[in-house]
């Protein structure tokens, strides 16, 4: 029994604001976990994680622990990591490689696509008619797996629709990034960072897409000549500024796109492309493959970032992917993933390395910030006596095309609007 | 005093710079092409093909402590107040050079922000020290944490 009904629900999003139970209610939080998390298209990992088969890695689609794993026909599989038997957790390592899965506690063995290849004492059992067929007796699979460019996403719910419907138009964002590696393919590569907060996963869902929060929350990066600390290299188009020489900040300039099921993007504050150093050796491997005025084109990174609604985020900038994974009503994980651009010089990926440890890092620059006010957020909603948070800016001046695609600018809260409008539309569904 | 009662103050004196907020005089116990450097993973190899949760160069250090004394940094408002034991001290010479010793510790240090959870680091810390201009400098600290690949929340004070 749920404690909201579609009508109670409604009632928690408007056009241009949301109500504080929707971040702070624990009701909220289950629901969304059933039908959200447990009935969309949810970021898994990346097959370059699981190159060989065998080869796991162990993750969780809202609160349900999952792995990703290559099976000996060189599919990729997701597997709810959960014994048949009496419920453990049989992988434990978050990666490695493996020829069989063996659980710890009465030693149950599965083979890499879930289905159970041995137990102890087989001999007795057998006797006694035990079916191995019995998917109840294997580690289930999640309903729908699917992947686009190597991003493995899984839907524990069949049915609706296919991944790439879901993504729609916003997968030129995508396309273009991994268009930029020579080789059109990129890698999770580099390890990863995680940072955690207390506060709910919206609130750093929404602050992808918010382009308003940039001149106060990072206010400390900021040199008095309005240009953030040097965060790329190069000798030109390395540099980040918040305010132009007129003394205007540069964000009213940067446009925010959403598209259907919650999707979103934001532009880039690097509007030049970065030439000198490296970049000129990157530049001249990738015109030998895509002509030189594509190459001039992709590697001027138009889009900041890109977020597929729930959990998944291309920065595209960073060259590297957040994810968003939900612990509690109030708190929630973050990990980011650098990515590598197959066929561009390896110095190009250890600066990537390098600016995503200044700029993402729990101890980055801008990063520890935007924790601040995530903790905040959840301490200020505390407030019964103020039920809504306000998404307002913006919303007379936003535009949508024909292909359903909104568009704003002038630091527009759009994104959150229409992220809150996907979640109603989830949350509904009976 | 002895030489490795010298080398170990210098480690000591780095502590106590941090835990009194003295950051300016902390970034002078760093030679110029200093590196401070705390692994995002455990026994990391390199900080070049993998994430840190520090990998500072001088001047990166220098913008840290720029921020750190910015009036809207927001994530230290209010400040962190850090307390650390700093134990298990050994002196090694480094490979290579007379003038450059490795000095290995244990810390622990606890960190309370007010309004926050209490919280404690801990791990094995190496110091690459070099004698230079007359002094003993640190030319290169690298800390690693036994949580190094936690979640962690915001790390905003140098450890």
């Amino acid at each position: 029994m749920n404690a909201y009904s579609p009508t109670d629900l409604k009632a928690l999003v408007e056009e241009e604001r949301i109500h504080r139970k929707a971040f702070v209610d624990p009701d909220i939080f289950r629901m969304e976990m059933e039908r959200i998390f447990h009935r969309t298209w949810v970021y898994v990992g990346h097959a370059s994680q699981v190159p060989q088969p065998g080869d796991f890695f162990c993750t969780r689609i809202g609160l349900q622990p999952v792995l990703m794993v290559r099976h000996t026909d060189n599919t990729v599989r997701v597997l709810y990591n959960r014994c048949a038997h009496r419920g453990a957790r049989v992988v434990n390592e978050e990666c490695g490689n493996a020829k069989r899965f063996q659980c710890m506690y009465h030693g149950w063995i599965y083979r890499t696509d879930g289905t159970l290849a041995g137990l102890p004492m087989q001999a007795d059992e057998s006797a006694d008619g035990f079916d191995f067929s019995d998917p109840d007796l294997s580690m289930r699979p999640v309903a729908q797996v699917d992947q686009i460019h190597g991003f493995v996403f899984a839907n524990m719910s069949p049915g609706g629709a296919g991944l790439l419907d879901y993504i729609g138009e916003a997968r030129h964002a995508i396309d273009e990034f991994v268009d930029a590696a020579p080789d059109g393919e990129v890698e999770i590569a580099g390890g990863c960072h995680r940072y955690e907060y207390k506060g709910n996963w919206k609130h750093q869902l929404e602050n992808l897409t918010d382009t308003y929060h940039v001149i106060a929350t990072h206010a400390s990066t900021v040199d008095p000549d309005g240009k953030q600390f040097k965060r790329r290299s190069g000798t030109d188009g390395a540099e980040a500024r918040f305010y132009d020489d007129k003394k205007r900040p540069v964000i009213l300039d940067i446009g925010v796109s959403v598209y259907p099921h919650g999707h979103s993007s934001t532009e880039s504050m690097f509007p030049e492309a970065q030439t000198g150093g490296i970049w000129e050796e990157y530049r001249r491997i990738l015109a030998a493959k895509r002509g030189p005025e594509r190459a001039d084109e992709l590697l001027k990174q138009k889009i900041h970032n890109l977020t597929i609604f729930p959990t998944f985020d291309l920065l595209v900038v960073q060259n590297a992917i957040r994810v968003i994974y939900p612990i509690a009503v109030d708190r929630t994980e973050v990990r980011i993933y650098p990515l590598r651009m197959k066929g561009a010089p390896e110095a190009i990926f250890r600066e990537q390395v390098q600016y995503v440890n200044l700029t993402h890092s729990a101890s980055s620059f801008v990063q520890t910030d935007d924790l601040e006010a995530f903790d905040r957020i959840q301490v200020g909603l505390a407030t019964e006596a103020q039920d809504w948070v306000l998404a307002t800016r913006g919303k007379k001046r936003e535009r949508f095309d024909n292909r359903g695609i909104g568009h704003g600018n002038k630091t527009t809260e759009i994104g959150l609007r229409y992220l809150h409008q996907a979640w109603l539309e989830l949350m509904c569904a009976e | 005093m002895s030489d490795r009662e010298t080398l170990e103050r210098i480690v000591f004196l780095e502590g106590e710079l941090l835990d009194e907020k003295r950051f300016e005089e902390w970034l002078d116990l760093y030679t110029e092409d200093a590196i401070y450097w705390v692994p995002a993973t455990p026994g990391q190899k390199s900080p070049e093909n993998h994430v840190s949760l520090f990998y500072d160069d001088k001047q990166t250090m220098l913008a840290r402590v720029t921020r750190l004394r910015h009036p809207e940094i927001h994530a230290q408002l209010p400040a962190s107040r850090t307390c650390r034991i700093i134990t298990n001290v050994a002196v090694e010479a480094a490979a290579g050079s007379a003038a450059s010793l490795d000095v290995t510790s244990s810390h622990m240090i606890v960190e309370y922000r007010p309004g926050w959870e209490q919280r404690i680091f801990a791990g094995r810390c190496r110091h690459t020290l070099r004698h230079e201009g007359g002094r003993w400098r640190i030319a290169r600290k690298r800390f690693d944490l036994i949580n190094c690949d936690a979640a962690f929340a915001a790390l905003t004070v140098p450890l």
